[in-house]
C-alpha cells in the first residue's frame, strides 16, 4: 500500500483559511470520527431529508412561473383542449408550468411524488423509533420535535395540493373551511378572515401560498435543522450486541464510508422519485380541470396523508350531534375534522411521558429496544397503525365499494365497528406474538438453536440436534431488558402497616394499575444460564455449533 | 441453474427477488391495463332504417322469446299483487333510445332481473335489434312516448364480422370515423362541455368517465366504451337510477358538447407518462408511492447497509 | 435472529478503545490514531479494519466507474432531451401537445433517474468495495452534568442575575413586562383586516323573488316545460345573473351559495315530510314551495360543503359523494344518512308569465356547511 496521499495544495489553503478563522480542526476530525450504526432502518429519516431538499429545490423551480392569483382569465396558452376556458390565474400558470415551460411537467410531478414520499418517509422513520423504543430518555425532545415535523409537514403538504386550483384542490379547501365553520361561536368569524370573505373569495391561494412557501418551510427548515443537531449531539441509538451498550456506540465512521453512503442514498432517493414522476401520472390538474365550487367528481380523495382525516369524516354518524338553542354542535365535524388530528398528534407527542411516568425509568437509554421485549408498547403501536390504517382505508370506501362491488352504506359500518375492533384486536394479538417470540428466545437461550438435524439415539428415539447459538445471539438474548416498573415496587404499606400516602391517591392507584398491566405478562429470563438446555447434551458435536 | 443455486443464499438475494417481482408486476400491469382507445363494437347507421329495411314480424319473434317472459308480451312489465314489479317494468312508455341503449350495451336481455347489470357484447346482431326496434314502435309504444333514438349521433364502430370483405369493411370504418371525428369536432366550447359533465355527470361516473359507487351495491359504469349514441340515449332514457336530461334541459347541441368533452379528455394521451393509474388518482397515487416508490427507497437502503461477507 | 449476527467481531477489540471524544475531554483524538501496522495505513488499527482484496478492489473500480459512465451519458441525455423539444411556436404546439409532452416527460424524468441512480449506485459500489470496512466505537455523551459543573453554572447564573439588578428591583422588573404586553397583542390586531366579520352574509344568496335560472354550463333560462315532462328529470341550475368581470355572469363565492339541484319527482312519490312547513314562522310547506312535481334543492352539502348531486330517480337519493351523507329528495331532503346534521335548504320556485321557471324567493336556511350562526334570528 502506498503512503497516505499529502492533502492538495489547494484543500491545505482552504482548511487553513477556515481554520484561522474558526479554529475547527479538532471539531473537524471528531466530527469525521462520528459514528453511525450500520442498519437500514437507521436510514428512513434520510429519505425525508433528502425528499425535503429535493421538496425545496423543485419548489423554488415552480415559483418562478406560478402565479399565486385567483383572478378568472379565459385561457389562452399552449394547452389546445382547454383554450377559452375561464380560469383562475393560478390554474392558469400551472398549465403553463406543465404544457409551456421545457421539464416543468416533469418537475411538478417530482414536487409531487416527493411530498408523497416525505410524508411517508416520516411515518416510516417514526414507528421505527415508537418500535425500538428510540424515543426514551434522552431523545424525547427530538421526538417532539419530530412530532412538529410530521404535523407541519401534513399541513404543508394540504396547502400546496390546494394550490394549482384544480377541482379536487378546491374541493379539499372546501372541506377544510367546512370543518372551520363548524367551530363552536367563532368558526364562521375564522373562516371570514382567513379566505377574506365568504368561500372561495379571491384570497384564499394568496395567503395560502404564503404560507405554503414561506412560513412553513422555514419553521420546517428550523425544526429539521434542530432535529439533525440534536441527533449529531446525541449520537444514533443503536441495535443491541455486542460491545453496544449504553455508553458505547458503535459503527461506521462518518468519513470517509458513511458520506459516501449517504451521498449515494440521497441520489437513490432521487432516483426513485424522479423515476416515478417520468412515467406515473400524477395528480393530472389538466385532465382535472378547473375549480368550481359547484362541480364535484366521485372518488374525490385527497392526498393519502389527509386519508385519515378523511376516512374519519365519512364515517363518524350524525346522531351525537346536538343543539344548544339555535346553536349546533357538530360533533360529526368537529371530532373526525378536528378531534382526529388532534389525538393523533397529543397521543404521539404525550407518549414518552406517560410510559416514563408508567414505569419510573429515568435512566437514558442508547440501546434500542427489540420491539418484542416491551409488548405492551408494541401492541400500543400496532393498535394505533391499525385504528390509522381503518381510516385511512375509510377515506377511499367509495373507491372500494365500486372495486369490490359492496354496498356503499355497509362499507361505513364496517369501519365503524373496524375503527374500534380492530386496534383492541391488533393490541391482543400482537402483545401476544410479542410473548411468544420472548418464549422463543428463552428457549433459543437455554437450548440454542435448532439446526435441522435429525439424529438416531442408540435407544432409537429420534431427536432434532440443537446447536449453540453464536456468541452475537447469546449476548443480545442474555441482555434483555427487564420490563418493571417502580410503582410496582413501592410496598402499599411501610413496616408499620401505614399506607404509602402516594399509592393511595387516585393517581397513585392509577399509576399502579396501568404499571402492572405495562409489566405483567412478560416472560422472565431470569435464572436461564445460556445452552443449560437439555437437547444440547443429546447431540455429541453440539459444541461445534458455535462459530 | 448452478449460476443461481450459487446464489440463492446471498443476504441480497431476497431483496432481488422482491425487486424482479416489483418489476414484473409493474411490466404486467402495462400489458394488460386497458388502453383508452378501445376498439368500439356496434352499429353504424346515419339514420333510422327505412320500412322496408326492417322485418317486424321477426322482431315480434325476437320479443316475444327474449323480452316477454319478464316484460310481458305486451310490453307491460310482470307485477305481483301489489303491483310491484317483479321482473320487468313496462316498457310502452320508455321510448326506442332505452331499447336502443340496453339491448346495444348488451344489459338486455338480462338473466337476473335483480341485479345491475354490466356492460357486455350485444346478444343479438344489428339487423335483429332494428327489427325489434320497429316492432316496438309498431305495437308496444304508446302513442310516441319517450324518447326516439338519436340517429343523427354516431353508434359504434362497424365490426370486421359484418362484412363480407376487407373492402367493403374498410370502407364503412372510413366512413363511420369521419361521421365520428365530425360529431367530436363539431363541438367548439370546452367550457359549456366541462361544465355540463362535472356538474351532472361527473358525481357518479367521475371526472375521468370511471365510475363510481352509488348505494345499495349498485354503480355508476365506467362510460369508456359507450358510443356517443349509447351516452346521449343513457341520458335521455336515464337507465336504472340514473336521472334524465332531456333534450330540453340539455339542447342536442350541449349534449354533443358534453359528449365530445368526455370522449376528448378519455383520448388524450397522458402527458405524465405511460402508467395513468386507471385516472383514479389520489387513492392510487398514495398506493405507488407507498408500494413502489417508498418501497424501493427501502431497498437501496438495504443495498448500502447490507452486511458484506468477504471477511467472513 | 440478531440484525448483527454476521459482523465482525471488532465490537470487542473496539471496546477497549475509543475514537472520538466527548466535548470537554481533550486530546483523545491523538491518541486513536496509532501508529498504522505494516499491512494497513488507514485511519483505525489494522485489527479492526478489513481491507478488501486487491482484487475486489479493482474489481469494484471498474463496476463504480461502469455506473458513473452511465450516469455521465444520462447526464447528456438529460441536456439532449431538454433540446430535443422546442419551445411551443405560435400555433405550433411542441410540448403543448399531450402527446408530445409524455415524450419529452418521459425522456426527461427516464434520462434523469438513470443519471441519478448511475451516481447512487456506483457510490455504493465504491464504499462497499474499495473502502475498507469497519465498525468502530464511541463513547456516547455523559449525562447528565457533574454536579460540581451544575453548582458552578448555577452559582454563576444567579449571581449576575442579582448584579443586573433584575431580581432585586422590581418595579423596573414590572414595568417592563408591562411594557411588553400591549406589543404582543398588536400582531392579532393587526389581522383584523383580514377579512370581513360574518354578520348576516352567510345566510343570503341572489336569489329573489321572480329571478329566473340558467341550466349551469349554459346561458340558456330554463323553461318550467323542460323539466316537467321529464318524468325523473335533474339538473343542476344558478340563478340568471350576468354581473360584470365574470366570465360565468357570478363570481365563484355567489356560485357557491346559490347553485341549486332541480328534480322533478312523479307526485306518488312526495312523503310526508312535504306537508311540514319550510320554517318556523312560514305558512308555506315543502310541498308548497315546488312546482308542478319540480322540486330545486341547494346543490351544496350542508356537512362540509361538497356539492351533493348523485342523485338516484329510484331511490330519490341525493348523496354527496365525498363523506357520503345522503339527502331524501322526496321527503323534504330529510338526512338519511351520513354525518350531514341537516337537510339541504330548498328554494321556492314557480313559474313567470312566459313559462320560464323563476324563484319564488330565497332560500328556506342558510346554503353550505352548517355554522354555528346558521339558525339565529
Amino acid at each position: 500500500m502506498s503512503k497516505t496521499t499529502q492533502a492538495p495544495k489547494a484543500l491545505r489553503g482552504v482548511g487553513n483559511f477556515i481554520d484561522d478563522r474558526f479554529h475547527l480542526a479538532k471539531t473537524g476530525e471528531k466530527n469525521l470520527r462520528k459514528v453511525f450504526p450500520n442498519h437500514w432502518s437507521f436510514m428512513l429519516g434520510e429519505i425525508a431529508l433528502y425528499s425535503f431538499i429535493i421538496l425545496l429545490v423543485t419548489g423554488v423551480f415552480l415559483t418562478l412561473w406560478f402565479k399565486p392569483s385567483m383572478v378568472e382569465i379565459v385561457y389562452d396558452g399552449s394547452y389546445e383542449r382547454l383554450q377559452g376556458v375561464p380560469m383562475s390565474e393560478a390554474f392558469a400558470s400551472t398549465l403553463h408550468i406543465d404544457f409551456d415551460v421545457r421539464g416543468g411537467f416533469l418537475m411538478r410531478q417530482i414536487h409531487h411524488w416527493a411530498a408523497l414520499i416525505f410524508v411517508a418517509s416520516l411515518v416510516v422513520h417514526m414507528l421505527r423509533v415508537f418500535f425500538t423504543g428510540a424515543f426514551r430518555k434522552p431523545r424525547e425532545i427530538n421526538w417532539l420535535i419530530g412530532v412538529a415535523i410530521f404535523s407541519l409537514a401534513m399541513i404543508e403538504g394540504l396547502f400546496g395540493y390546494s394550490l394549482p386550483d384544480d377541482l379536487p384542490s378546491g374541493m379539499g379547501v372546501r372541506i377544510l373551511q367546512g370543518v372551520m365553520l363548524a367551530i363552536p361561536l367563532v368558526g364562521s368569524y375564522i373562516s371570514m378572515f382567513l379566505f377574506g370573505g365568504e368561500f372561495p373569495g379571491e384570497d384564499i391561494i394568496t395567503r395560502l401560498y404564503m404560507l405554503h412557501v414561506l412560513l412553513i418551510p422555514a419553521l420546517l427548515l428550523g425544526l429539521i435543522v434542530a432535529h439533525f443537531m440534536i441527533l449529531w449531539h446525541q449520537k444514533h441509538t443503536q441495535y443491541p450486541g455486542q460491545g453496544r451498550t449504553d455508553k458505547t456506540v458503535v459503527g461506521t465512521p462518518m468519513f470517509p464510508a458513511f458520506a459516501v453512503k449517504a451521498g449515494g442514498f440521497f441520489f437513490f432517493t432521487f432516483a426513485v422519485i424522479a423515476g416515478l414522476s417520468a412515467f406515473v401520472q400524477i395528480n393530472p390538474i389538466h385532465l382535472f380541470g378547473p375549480f368550481t365550487p359547484t362541480s364535484i367528481t366521485s372518488g374525490l380523495q385527497p392526498d393519502w396523508y389527509m386519508g385519515f382525516m378523511e376516512g374519519a369524516l365519512r364515517i363518524f354518524p350524525n346522531t351525537l350531534d346536538f343543539s344548544i338553542g339555535p346553536y349546533p354542535i357538530l360533533v360529526a365535524v368537529l371530532v373526525p375534522g378536528l378531534g382526529s388530528m388532534g389525538l393523533l398528534f397529543v397521543a404521539l407527542g404525550a407518549w414518552p411521558f406517560i410510559e416514563q411516568w408508567i414505569t419510573g425509568d429515568k435512566r437514558a437509554h442508547n440501546v434500542a429496544d427489540r420491539p418484542r421485549n416491551a409488548p405492551v408498547r408494541t401492541g400500543l403501536g400496532v393498535a394505533g397503525i391499525i385504528c390509522y390504517g381503518v381510516l385511512w382505508l375509510a377515506g377511499s370506501n367509495d373507491i372500494l365499494s365500486e372495486t369490490f362491488s359492496i354496498d356503499l352504506y355497509l362499507t361505513t359500518y364496517i369501519f365503524r365497528v373496524l375503527v374500534i375492533a380492530g386496534p383492541i384486536a391488533g393490541f391482543i394479538v400482537t402483545k401476544r406474538i410479542c410473548l411468544g417470540l420472548q418464549r422463543r428466545d428463552r428457549e433459543t437461550l437455554e437450548h440454542g438453536y435448532e439446526s435441522g438435524i435429525i439424529q438416531q439415539l442408540p435407544s432409537g428415539e429420534f431427536i432434532e440436534v440443537h446447536k449453540e447459538s453464536s456468541d452475537e445471539t447469546t449476548h443480545v438474548l442474555e441482555n434483555k431488558p427487564a420490563i418493571t416498573s417502580t410503582a410496582l415496587e413501592e410496598d402499599e404499606t411501610d413496616d408499620r402497616g401505614v399506607e404509602n400516602p402516594e399509592a393511595r391517591k387516585p393517581k397513585g392507584k392509577l399509576r399502579r394499575a396501568l404499571a402492572h398491566w405495562y409489566t405483567k405478562d412478560n416472560v422472565s429470563f431470569e435464572g436461564v444460564a445460556a445452552h443449560s438446555g437439555h437437547h444440547l447434551h443429546h447431540s455429541a458435536d453440539g459444541d461445534e455449533g458455535a462459530h | 441453474m448452478k449460476w443461481i443455486t450459487a446464489r440463492r443464499r446471498h443476504p441480497l438475494a431476497g431483496y432481488v427477488v422482491v425487486i424482479l417481482a416489483l418489476a414484473l408486476f409493474g411490466v404486467g400491469y402495462a400489458a394488460l391495463a386497458p388502453t383508452s382507445d378501445q376498439a368500439q363494437a356496434q352499429t353504424l347507421a346515419a339514420e333510422a332504417p327505412s320500412a322496408d329495411e326492417v322485418d317486424i314480424a321477426e322482431g315480434k319473434a325476437i320479443f316475444d322469446q327474449t323480452c316477454a317472459s319478464c316484460h310481458n308480451y305486451d310490453g307491460s312489465g310482470t307485477y305481483d299483487e301489489d303491483g310491484n314489479v317483479t321482473n320487468g317494468p313496462d316498457l310502452r312508455e320508455v321510448g326506442p333510445a332505452a331499447i336502443d341503449f340496453q339491448v346495444s350495451t348488451g344489459r338486455m336481455p338480462s338473466m337476473d332481473p335483480d341485479t345491475q347489470m354490466p356492460r357486455k357484447p350485444m346478444a343479438m346482431s344489428e339487423e335483429e335489434l332494428d327489427d325489434l326496434i320497429a316492432y316496438y314502435n309498431d305495437q308496444i309504444r304508446t302513442d310516441g312516448a319517450g324518447a326516439d333514438i338519436p340517429y343523427e349521433v354516431p353508434g359504434s364502430a362497424p365490426e370486421r364480422a359484418n362484412f363480407e370483405d376487407e373492402e367493403s369493411y374498410e370502407e364503412a370504418l372510413a366512413e363511420y370515423e369521419a361521421e365520428y371525428d365530425a360529431y367530436i369536432e363539431g363541438a367548439d366550447n370546452t367550457d359549456m362541455g366541462m361544465k355540463l359533465y362535472l356538474t351532472n355527470c361527473a358525481h357518479c361516473h367521475s371526472w375521468s368517465g370511471g365510475g363510481g359507487a352509488l348505494t345499495d351495491g349498485r354503480w355508476a359504469p365506467e362510460i369508456h366504451d359507450a358510443s356517443p349514441r349509447q351516452i346521449y340515449e343513457a341520458m335521455v332514457s336515464g337507465p336504472g337510477a340514473m336521472p334524465m336530461f332531456s333534450d330540453g334541459v340539455i339542447a342536442p347541441e350541449e349534449k354533443q358538447e358534453l359528449i365530445s368533452y368526455v370522449k376528448t379528455l378519455q383520448a388524450e394521451p397522458n402527458a405524465g407518462g405511460i402508467f395513468d393509474l386507471e385516472r383514479v388518482g389520489q387513492v392510487a397515487e398514495g398506493f405507488i408511492g407507498w408500494t413502489v416508490g417508498l418501497s424501493l427507497i427501502i431497498a437501496c437502503a438495504i443495498w448500502i447497509t447490507a452486511k458484506q461477507r468477504a471477511h467472513d | 435472529m440478531t440484525e448483527n449476527n454476521n459482523d465482525n467481531n471488532t465490537a470487542d477489540d473496539a471496546n477497549e478503545r475509543v475514537v472520538g471524544t466527548p466535548t470537554d475531554t481533550a486530546d483523545v483524538v491523538s491518541e486513536a490514531t496509532p501508529e498504522p501496522r505494516d499491512d494497513h495505513n488507514g485511519p483505525y488499527l489494522a485489527s479492526e479494519t478489513h481491507k478488501h482484496p486487491e482484487e475486489q478492489q479493482r474489481r469494484g473500480e471498474k463496476i463504480a466507474s461502469l455506473w458513473f459512465v452511465i450516469a455521465f451519458l444520462s447526464g447528456i441525455g438529460f441536456l439532449v432531451s431538454y433540446f430535443l423539444f422546442p419551445p411551443n411556436a405560435a400555433g405550433e404546439p411542441a410540448i403543448g401537445d399531450p402527446q408530445i409532452s409524455q415524450y419529452s416527460n418521459m425522456l426527461l424524468g427516464g434520462t434523469l433517474t438513470l443519471a441519478m441512480f448511475g451516481i447512487g449506485a456506483g457510490m455504493t459500489v465504491w464504499a462497499r468495495n474499495i473502502m475498507p470496512h469497519y465498525e468502530v466505537a464511541s463513547p456516547y455523551d455523559e449525562l447528565p452534568s457533574k454536579d460540581e459543573e451544575k453548582g458552578s453554572f448555577s452559582e454563576f447564573f444567579m449571581k449576575s442575575a442579582d448584579e443586573s439588578g433584575f431580581t432585586k428591583r422590581p418595579l423596573m422588573r414590572r414595568t417592563l413586562i408591562a411594557a411588553m404586553l400591549p406589543l404582543g397583542i398588536a400582531p392579532i390586531v393587526l389581522l383584523r383586516d383580514t377579512g370581513p366579520v360574518p354578520g348576516d352574509r352567510m345566510k343570503e344568496t341572489r336569489w329573489t323573488d321572480g329571478m329566473r335560472m340558467y341550466v349551469e354550463g349554459t346561458h340558456r333560462y330554463l323553461r318550467a316545460e323542460d323539466v316537467e315532462n321529464d318524468p325523473y328529470g335533474m339538473i343542476s341550475a344558478l340563478p340568471a345573473l350576468d354581473d360584470e368581470g365574470y366570465p360565468h355572469g357570478m363570481s365563484l363565492t355567489d356560485q357557491a351559495k346559490s347553485v341549486i339541484l332541480l328534480i322533478k319527482i312523479p307526485e306518488e312519490d312526495w312523503e310526508s315530510g312535504m306537508n311540514e312547513k319550510v320554517s318556523e314562522d312560514s305558512e308555506d310547506t315543502h310541498l308548497n314551495w315546488t312546482h308542478q312535481g319540480i322540486v330545486a334543492y341547494s346543490k351544496i352539502c350542508t356537512h362540509v360543503g361538497c356539492p351533493a348531486a348523485l342523485y338516484e330517480r329510484t331511490t330519490h337519493r341525493i348523496l354527496c359523494p365525498c363523506h357520503q351523507s345522503t339527502f331524501d329528495a322526496a321527503n323534504a331532503a330529510e338526512v338519511v344518512f351520513g354525518p350531514a346534521h341537516r337537510p339541504l335548504p330548498q328554494l321556492p320556485i314557480g313559474v313567470d308569465d312566459e313559462g320560464y321557471l323563476v324563484a319564488r324567493g330565497d332560500f328556506n336556511e342558510p346554503t353550505g356547511p352548517t355554522f354555528w350562526e346558521y339558525a339565529e334570528d
